[in-house]
């Protein structure tokens, strides 16, 4: 650091757009200072950020303060240069002799740290070892150092992109039910990673609802990026469009993006007109809509037409299916089927489920629970619900 | 999942083996581009050995039928199983992946 006030706030800034300092211990940093601790053979090796007055500890081997005074710190020292900051013994360096930690009992006597630099070419913090008792250290030990060093800081800047475009996707979703007079809406997407393909979307209409469920194929970042083209666009050829004609323009709009990934996406697109309970619904190879009737009888609704991004479609088939008082519609992606094998043999289980639910919002929670006995969930899973009230 | 390549007439036959799913998509991409870019522009898929398939399976079938095509071909299925069939009758992509009973039937002129 030049020591200049703007250039700290800078580096601050940088430090805290990783997203690490006020949040839990995690494994993928903990892994790292075992393994350096082990290597070298020391008592204590840390991953450190140097935040305005303390150092966090945001990993340690060997060490049991999580923050320490920033003067106090080695670490401190060290993010001052780009180098490595090594001292054999401390205790004969004027610089640390009468640090606290050297001139306790027992007191820190080597300290080797290599700077983790943030995007941006910040030294936010160190990947450091140490020890009670003087050492060397060669050459061949500080390119081990600097190449673990370079391990943390691809976790730190993976971290903070995934993290942020996680958050660019859960702002898309919707965030209060429309007001549907006499009907509950209800919906939730859990990705199996940080960012998936699956969406919901809503948008009260002058008769009622239009409700879209999309799963983008594959998972991950690259499914999310298709998955936010996917909604822009759905929106956009929704006003005012009949339901099947919506997702046909939706479609030919989509369809070089989509087969050019080499990627299709299933969609359930619907609108409800809230007078009569009739829902037209169009339905792009999804094929996992269910209604629940109040008298306990169910159906399932079948796809209408191809995925979007398979052919180039002329024309789209949208029907209409009538919601009575007390009746409950959801969609789910297929997620959901990994319950039990994958396959749709987990569509009762589904609906047994969400059989009862009293409202839009237990239906979803209810389909929720059954995903979340699963230990590692393989899809992402997301769940739509509309109930007329009975 | 494993993959076999044969030929049964004039038509490229790719058999598959375990399950399809975006573990093997790529590899099953490939061996498709492959038969196409050999001028076995007509390409069976044989689905008898395979015991899952996932959208990214389904995928990786709807890419080679996109190459095959553009080559003047196509790409037929063959030995389809119960859960193969669901996910293709779920997507209603048996309407474009139409699943024939045999390898031979699959590679023979008559639609």
């Amino acid at each position: 650091m030049t020591g200049t006030g703007a250039r700290e706030q800078d580096r601050l800034e940088a430090l805290h757009r990783l997203g690490v300092v006020d949040t839990p211990p995690e494994d993928r940093f903990d892994r790292v200072v075992r393994l350096a601790r082990q290597l070298f053979g020391v008592p204590t090796a840390l991953v450190s950020l140097v935040d305005r007055d303390v150092v966090v500890h945001k990993a340690m081997s060997g060490f049991d303060e999580r923050v320490v005074r920033r003067e106090d710190s080695f670490c401190h020292t060290a993010v001052q240069s780009d180098g490595m900051l090594v001292v054999e013994d401390a205790s004969a360096d004027p610089r640390f002799a009468a640090n606290p930690f050297v001139a306790q009992p027992d007191g820190l006597r080597f300290y080797a740290g290599q700077p983790l630099v943030a995007p941006g070419g910040f030294r936010v913090g160190t990947l450091c070892i140490a020890d009670h008792r003087p050492r060397e250290f060669p050459p061949e030990s500080a390119a081990l150092l600097r190449d673990l060093a370079a391990w943390v800081e691809k976790e730190l800047v993976i971290d903070s992109e995934l993290e942020r475009a996680a958050q660019v996707q859960a702002g898309l979703l919707p965030r209060t039910p429309p007001d549907v007079p006499g009907y509950q809406v209800a919906g939730a997407c859990l990705p199996s990673r940080a960012v998936g393909g699956d969406f919901y979307d809503w948008a009260a209409t002058e008769d009622g609802v239009v409700l879209s469920l999309v799963d983008v194929m594959g998972k991950g970042a690259a499914a999310g990026i298709m998955a936010a083209s996917v909604r822009a666009v759905l929106r956009g050829s929704a006003h005012g469009a009949e339901v099947a004609q919506s997702l046909l323009y939706a479609g030919a709009i989509l369809h070089g993006d989509l087969s050019g990934a080499g990627v299709f996406a299933t969609a359930f697109h619907a609108a409800l007109d809230a007078a009569t309970g009739e829902v037209t619904y169009a339905d792009a190879g999804h094929g996992l809509t269910v209604v629940l009737r109040a008298d306990g009888t169910d159906e399932r609704l079948p796809a209408t037409g191809l995925p979007l991004g398979v052919l180039d479609e002329e024309a789209r088939e949208q029907r209409t299916v009538r919601l009575g008082p007390g009746d409950l519609l959801v969609a789910f992606s297929d997620g959901a089927l990994d319950v039990v094998d994958g396959s749709t043999a987990a569509v009762p289980v589904v609906v047994d489920a969400v059989r009862g639910a009293r409202s839009a919002d237990a239906a979803v929670e209810a389909v929720l629970r059954l995903a979340v006995d699963l230990r590692d969930r393989p899809d992402d899973l997301t769940v739509v619900a509309l109930r007329r009230d009975g | 999942m494993e993959l076999e390549t044969d030929q049964v007439g004039h038509a490229g036959v790719v058999r598959v083996r375990g399950r399809l799913t975006m573990a093997a998509a790529g590899e099953l991409k490939a061996a498709v581009d492959r038969e196409v870019a050999a001028g076995r522009t007509l390409v069976v898929i044989d689905l008898a050995g395979t015991t899952f398939l996932d959208s990214s399976g389904l995928g990786a079938l709807v890419g080679g039928l996109r190459s095959a095509r553009a080559a003047g071909g196509d790409l037929r299925i063959a030995g389809v199983g119960p859960q193969v069939r669901t996910v293709l009758e779920l997507t209603t992509m048996d309407r474009v992946l139409r699943p024939y009973a045999s390898v031979e039937d699959a590679a023979g002129d008559g639609r």
